[in-house]
C-alpha cells in the first residue's frame, strides 16, 4: 500500500512541479527510523520523496523559518508540500495568522496511520545497529545486529499519534492514498497523559517536571522545530536586552524557558509534537502545551489549526467574555 | 602497586563506592529512568548504575568544561570616606580537585587532543580547563559497541585507541578489567581487586586485539580542508547539504569537540560573576555585532562554518589536527538526520563544478 | 599581564571627552601604576573594557605607545556594553584586558610614504598610529590623512587636527553633504580619495572605517594603483575572549581577534570566510 502512495506521490508531484517553485517532501536519511527533510526543485530527485510512517518531521516550518522561504518574490511559484494530518494543522494556524497565504502553498496532504518514535523502538530492540526497517501491514519489521524483530506498529508510535483526532489533512490540494481511521474521537483519550498527571498531587507533578526539566540542555531544538514559534531569532531566551534568562542551567532557568516557550504557544499549538520528538533528552515537552490545548478546548471551544478562517481566540478581544 | 585488576560485574558498584573515597569519580549513567532513554556522565553516588552499554548521549566535555562555570566575582564595595565612592574587588578563585573517569569511550578522549590545543598549547592558556585537564584521569572502555553512526577510524581514532587514557578498561563475560596505562594510575588500583587470571586475562586480549583491528566507518577526510575551500562560496552545495538544518544547538552540544562559548555578566545590586557557558556557531547570535550586522545571517553560513571548523580552520591553524573525533552524536541526535559525514564526504566531488 | 588572561586589570576613567552624539573618548590608567609604568603595546592594539555586571567589549587602543600619561579608547553606543560605557563618569572603575591582538607593522612602513583613509569612528584605530608616525616623523616619508564624516558634529578629535597637521601631516577632511560654516571638502571619501589620487609608489594606504566605506575605498585605492599588499585594514567582529579562543569572530581559520583586528588586503583575500 505504502508503495502504491510513493508511487501516486511521486507522479502528482511530477505533474506539478513545473508550476511549482520547489516541493518539500521527506526523503530517507542514514537512519532507516528517520527520514530527513528534502527540497525539490529538480524533476530527477522526484524518485526520492517517500511517504509512510518513519517520516516524523512536520516540514511547515521551514516555509516561515529563516532563511523564510516565503521572502522570495510574491510573484514567484507556488511551494509544494507534504503534511500529514498534524502537519496541515500547523499550516493552518501559519496561515490565520497570516504568515503565509493560502495560494502560496500547494498542500499534498497525506493520510496518517502514525509515525515512528525511535526511541520506543530503541527501548524494544535495544540501541543496536538498525540496518533496515520495513512496515508490513501492521507490524514494523527490523534487522537488528543480524536478528529480525517484528514490532507492532502500535507499540512503537509517537505519543501523540496515540490520541490523534485528525490523521486526514485539515486542508490539501490534493490528497494521497486513502482517508485514515483517526485513533481517538474524545478529549479522554487525546489528553489522557495530561489527566494522568493532572490526577497526581501537586508535589508528584511537580517532581515530576523538575527531574524531566532539570535534563535540559537549553539547546532549542524544541523551539526551533516548532512551526509556530515564529520570533525565532529574536527569542527573549537568548536576547541580552530584555534579560529575562541568564546562561546559567539551573531549573529556574530552564523552567522559565519552556513556560515562556509555552505560553507564546497558548492557543496556537496544534499538537504536532515536533517539540517533543526532537529534544535530545527525552523531555515530554509537548505536555506542557497539551495541558494548554486542553484548557482552551474546555474553557474556549477552540482547538487551533482546524479553520484558516477562524481567529485564534487569544487574538481577539471579547468584552463580554465571562469565562476570562 | 596493582597494575591490572579484575572487577566481577555484580561487584562494580562496590568498586567505584570505593574508588571514589580516593578521588571524585565521574561515570556514565542514565539521566532518565528509562534503559533507552538519555545518558551523560555524572558525578558518582552509591547506587547509581553504570550505563556502559552504549556510547553516552553527552560526551564527558563537561568534566573538563562545563556548561557554565563562574570565571570571575566581582563586588562593588561602598566607601564611605575616600576620594572614589566605590572599590571594585575582582577575583578569579577556582579549584581543580583530581578527578577520575570511568568508562570514557575512546573517541571523547580523543577530542580532548583538539580541546587541548585550544585551551592549553597557547598563545594564551585557559587556566579553568588547563587545570582541570592536569587532574583528571580517564579510565576508558575497549569500545565494542560503534553503531553503524561512529566513524572513529576515519578521524584518526579507533575503537582500542587508547591515547590520553590512563586506564583501560575490557568488558569481558563476567566483569571488567582494568589496567592502568601510566604511573600515576596504579595507586588507583590498589586495594580494589584481585589480578585477573589467566583465561580471563586471554581473552581480555584477545578482545583487545580483535576490537584494535576493526575499522569504524569509511570517510574519507584526506583533502577536506582544500576541498572545503573550493565548496566555500557554492551556494547551492549547502544549499542542497544543509537546508534541512533547524539552527538548533544540539549538534554542536552533543559534540565533544566543540567548544566555543560565550562571556556573559550576571549581576545583582552591587555584586555579581562573570560566567564562560557553551554557545553554538549553529545560533543567530552567536556571531551578531552590535550594529546589527551579521556575518552568517543563516543557517547555510552557520553549518558551513561548523564543517569549516572542524575540517578546515582546524586543520589549518593546528598542524593538521582535526576538530572531529568521529563520535557521530551529531548524527544519532540531529532531529532532521543531518549526517556530517556525507556533507564532509562530498566536498570532494567535482568540485570544479 | 597575570596568568589568568580573562581576569581583567583594573583601571580608573581619567577623564572623559564627548566627541559626537553617540562616541565619547574614555582615557584611563591602570590602578597598579608599576603596571602602568611598565605597560607597553603596539599601535593597533586592542584592549578588552569590562563594566562589571554588563560584560566586556573590545576597542582600539587609540592612543599611540609614545604617549603613556593615559589610555585612550573611543566608543561608539551601540550595543549593551558601550551604552553602558556612555553612562560612566570620570573617576570610575572598569576593568581592561589589554594589549591584545597584532597592531599595526609600523617597523615595516617605515620609509614609506603613508595614506590614511577614515570613515566616522573608523579614524580612531588610525589616530594611534598616526600619532606614533607624528611622534617619529623622521622615519616615515609624506603622510596624507583623508578623514570623512556625515557631518562636521560626526567628526572625532576635531579639537586634534591643529596638532596633527603642525605634526607635518597633510590632512584633508570632507562631509557627506555641505554644512553652514564647513570650509573643507564637501563629498563622500571614495571621491575625495579620486580627487587627491596620492601615488601609491613606496606608499602604504590604510583604510578604516564603515564597510561600505571600505568597499569603495579599496576599489579606488585598487584604480590608483595600489597593490593589495600595500592596503592595510582592521577588521571588526563580535568578540567574547579576545585571546583566540572562544571561537565566535573567525574568518576562515584566522581569528580576528588574536591574528588581527590589522589585516593587509591581501591576507583578507588569502583567508576566505565571512567577513
Amino acid at each position: 500500500m505504502l508503495e502504491t502512495d510513493r508511487i501516486q506521490l511521486h507522479k502528482l508531484v511530477e505533474e506539478a512541479l513545473p508550476e511549482l517553485d520547489m516541493m518539500i517532501g521527506w526523503t530517507e536519511s542514514c537512519d532507516p527510523l528517520q527520514t530527513t527533510p528534502v527540497f525539490i526543485r529538480d524533476a530527477k530527485l522526484i524518485s526520492k520523496l517517500t511517504l509512510g510512517p518513519f517520516c516524523s518531521q512536520n516540514l511547515a516550518g521551514y516555509l516561515v523559518k529563516p532563511p523564510a522561504l516565503e521572502s522570495v518574490p510574491k510573484d514567484a511559484k507556488p511551494i509544494g508540500i507534504c503534511v500529514k494530518g498534524c502537519d496541515s494543522r500547523s499550516l493552518v494556524a501559519l496561515i490565520q495568522e497570516k504568515f503565509i497565504s493560502r495560494d502560496r502553498v500547494r498542500i499534498f496532504g497525506i493520510p496518517c496511520r502514525g509515525t515512528i518514535d525511535w526511541r520506543k523502538v530503541a527501548q524494544r530492540v535495544g540501541l543496536s545497529d538498525v540496518k533496515s526497517a520495513t512496515v508490513e501491514d501492521d507490524f514494523l519489521v527490523i534487522d537488528a545486529s543480524g536478528t529480525t524483530h517484528r514490532i507492532g506498529l502500535e507499540d512503537v508510535l509517537a505519543r501523540k499519534c496515540l490520541g490523534c483526532r485528525y490523521p486526514n489533512p485539515i486542508i490539501q490540494d490534493v490528497l494521497v492514498g486513502q482517508v485514515a481511521t483517526p485513533r481517538s474521537s474524545s478529549l479522554e483519550t487525546t489528553y489522557r497523559d495530561v489527566d494522568a498527571l493532572d490526577n497526581k498531587p501537586i508535589e508528584e507533578r511537580l517532581a515530576f517536571w523538575q527531574s524531566e526539566l532539570d535534563r535540559c540542555i537549553r539547546c532549542y531544538a524544541c523551539r526551533n522545530a516548532c512551526p509556530l514559534c515564529v520570533c525565532q531569532d529574536k527569542c527573549i531566551a537568548e536576547t541580552r536586552e530584555p534579560r529575562w534568562l541568564t546562561q546559567r542551567v539551573g531549573l529556574p532557568e530552564k523552567f522559565l524557558f519552556h513556560f515562556i516557550h509555552a505560553m507564546h504557544l497558548a492557543g496556537r499549538c496544534t499538537g504536532c509534537g515536533e517539540c517533543e520528538r526532537v529534544c535530545p533528552m527525552d523531555i515530554p515537552v509537548t505536555l506542557i502545551k497539551e495541558k494548554l490545548n486542553k484548557i482552551m478546548e474546555e474553557m474556549l471551544g477552540y482547538s487551533a489549526g482546524l479553520d484558516p478562517d477562524g481567529v485564534p481566540p487569544l487574538l481577539t478581544f471579547n468584552p463580554g467574555e465571562t469565562e476570562i | 602497586m596493582a597494575v591490572k585488576i579484575f572487577i566481577a560485574t555484580d561487584r562494580l558498584d562496590s568498586v567505584l563506592e570505593k574508588l571514589s573515597t580516593k578521588i571524585d569519580l565521574w561515570i556514565p549513567a542514565l539521566l532518565k529512568d528509562d534503559k533507552s532513554g538519555p545518558t551523560g556522565f555524572v558525578p558518582y553516588e552509591p547506587g547509581k548504575a553504570v550505563a556502559f552499554d552504549r556510547q553516552t548521549t553527552m560526551s564527558l566535555k563537561k568534566v573538563l568544561l562545563p556548561q557554565v562555570e563562574t570565571l570571575l566575582r566581582f563586588e562593588y564595595r561602598k566607601e564611605p570616606e575616600g576620594a572614589i565612592n566605590s572599590t571594585l574587588a575582582v577575583e578569579d578563585r577556582r579549584e581543580a580537585r583530581p578527578t577520575l573517569v570511568f568508562g570514557a569511550r575512546p573517541c571523547d578522549v580523543r577530542a580532548l587532543t583538539t580541546l587541548d590545543r585550544v585551551f592549553s598549547n597557547g598563545p594564551y592558556v585557559d587556566p579553568y580547563y588547563t587545570e582541570r585537564r592536569k587532574n583528571t584521569l580517564f579510565a576508558t572502555l575497549v569500545c565494542r559497541q560503534t553503531d553503524a553512526k561512529c566513524f572513529c577510524s576515519s578521524v584518526g581514532g579507533g575503537p582500542a585507541d587508547m591515547e590520553g587514557s590512563h586506564l583501560r578498561i575490557v568488558r569481558t563475560d563476567d566483569g571488567y578489567i582494568v589496567e592502568a596505562l601510566t604511573k600515576e594510575a596504579q595507586s588507583l588500583l590498589d586495594n580494589l581487586g584481585d589480578a585477573p587470571d589467566a583465561s580471563r586475562e586471554k581473552q581480555a586480549a584477545e578482545i583487545v586485539e580483535e576490537v584494535s583491528r576493526r575499522r569504524v566507518g569509511d570517510l574519507d577526510t584526506e583533502g577536506s580542508a582544500e576541498a572545503f575551500r573550493k565548496r566555500f562560496e557554492q551556494t547551492d552545495y549547502w544549499v542542497q547539504m544543509v537546508s534541512q538544518c533547524l539552527s538548533c544547538g544540539v549538534c554542536t552540544y552533543v559534540c565533544p569537540t566543540c567548544y566555543c562559548f560565550s562571556i556573559t555578566d550576571e549581576a545583582e545590586n552591587l555584586k555579581g560573576e562573570r560566567l564562560r557557558s557553551w554557545d553554538s556557531c549553529m545560533f543567530y547570535h552567536y556571531t551578531l555585532e552590535a550594529s546589527g550586522h551579521n556575518p552568517r545571517p543563516t543557517k547555510l553560513e552557520r553549518y558551513r562554518n561548523r564543517v569549516g571548523h572542524k575540517f578546515s580552520y582546524i586543520p589549518e591553524r593546528y598542524e593538521g589536527l582535526l576538530g572531529c573525533c568521529g563520535c557521530g552524536r551529531c548524527i544519532r541526535s540531529c532531529p532532521v538526520s543531518i549526517d556530517i559525514r556525507q556533507v564532509v564526504g562530498h566536498l570532494k566531488e567535482n568540485t570544479n563544478e | 599581564m597575570n596568568n589568568n588572561p580573562y581576569l581583567p586589570e583594573l583601571a580608573t576613567i581619567q577623564e572623559i571627552i564627548t566627541e559626537t552624539g553617540n562616541i565619547r573618548t574614555l582615557r584611563i590608567t591602570l590602578n597598579d601604576k608599576d603596571r602602568m609604568e611598565r605597560f607597553t603595546f603596539r599601535p593597533g592594539q586592542v584592549g578588552q573594557i569590562s563594566v562589571f555586571g554588563t560584560g566586556e567589549s573590545t576597542f582600539v587602543i587609540n592612543s599611540p605607545p609614545t604617549r603613556k600619561d593615559y589610555l585612550q579608547f573611543s566608543v561608539m553606543k551601540a550595543g549593551e556594553v558601550t551604552s553602558r560605557i556612555h553612562q560612566l563618569n570620570a573617576g570610575d572603575q572598569v576593568g581592561l584586558r589589554a594589549p591584545l591582538g597584532n597592531g599595526f607593522g609600523f617597523d615595516e612602513m617605515k620609509g614609506h610614504d603613508i595614506l590614511f583613509v577614515g570613515g566616522g569612528i573608523g579614524m580612531a584605530p588610525l589616530r594611534t598610529l598616526l600619532l606614533y608616525m607624528i611622534d617619529n616623523r623622521a622615519d616615515y616619508g609624506d603622510i596624507t590623512v583623508i578623514y570623512g564624516a556625515r557631518s562636521p558634529k560626526d567628526m572625532c578629535y576635531t579639537y586634534e587636527f591643529e596638532e596633527w597637521r603642525a605634526g607635518g601631516v597633510n590632512l584633508i577632511l570632507t562631509v557627506d553633504a555641505e554644512f553652514p560654516g564647513w570650509k573643507e571638502r564637501v563629498g563622500f571619501v571614495p571621491t575625495v580619495l579620486s580627487e587627491v589620487a596620492p601615488s601609491p609608489n613606496n606608499r602604504i594606504a590604510v583604510v578604516c572605517g564603515p564597510p561600505i566605506m571600505i568597499k569603495f575605498v579599496l576599489f579606488g585605492l585598487t584604480e590608483l594603483g595600489f597593490e593589495d599588499q600595500q592596503i592595510i585594514t582592521t577588521l571588526e567582529k563580535r568578540m567574547k575572549c579576545g585571546i583566540g579562543i572562544c571561537g565566535r569572530c573567525n574568518a576562515g581559520s584566522k581569528y580576528v581577534c588574536l591574528d588581527g583586528p590589522v589585516f593587509s588586503y591581501d591576507q583578507i583575500r588569502a583567508m576566505g570566510g565571512e567577513l
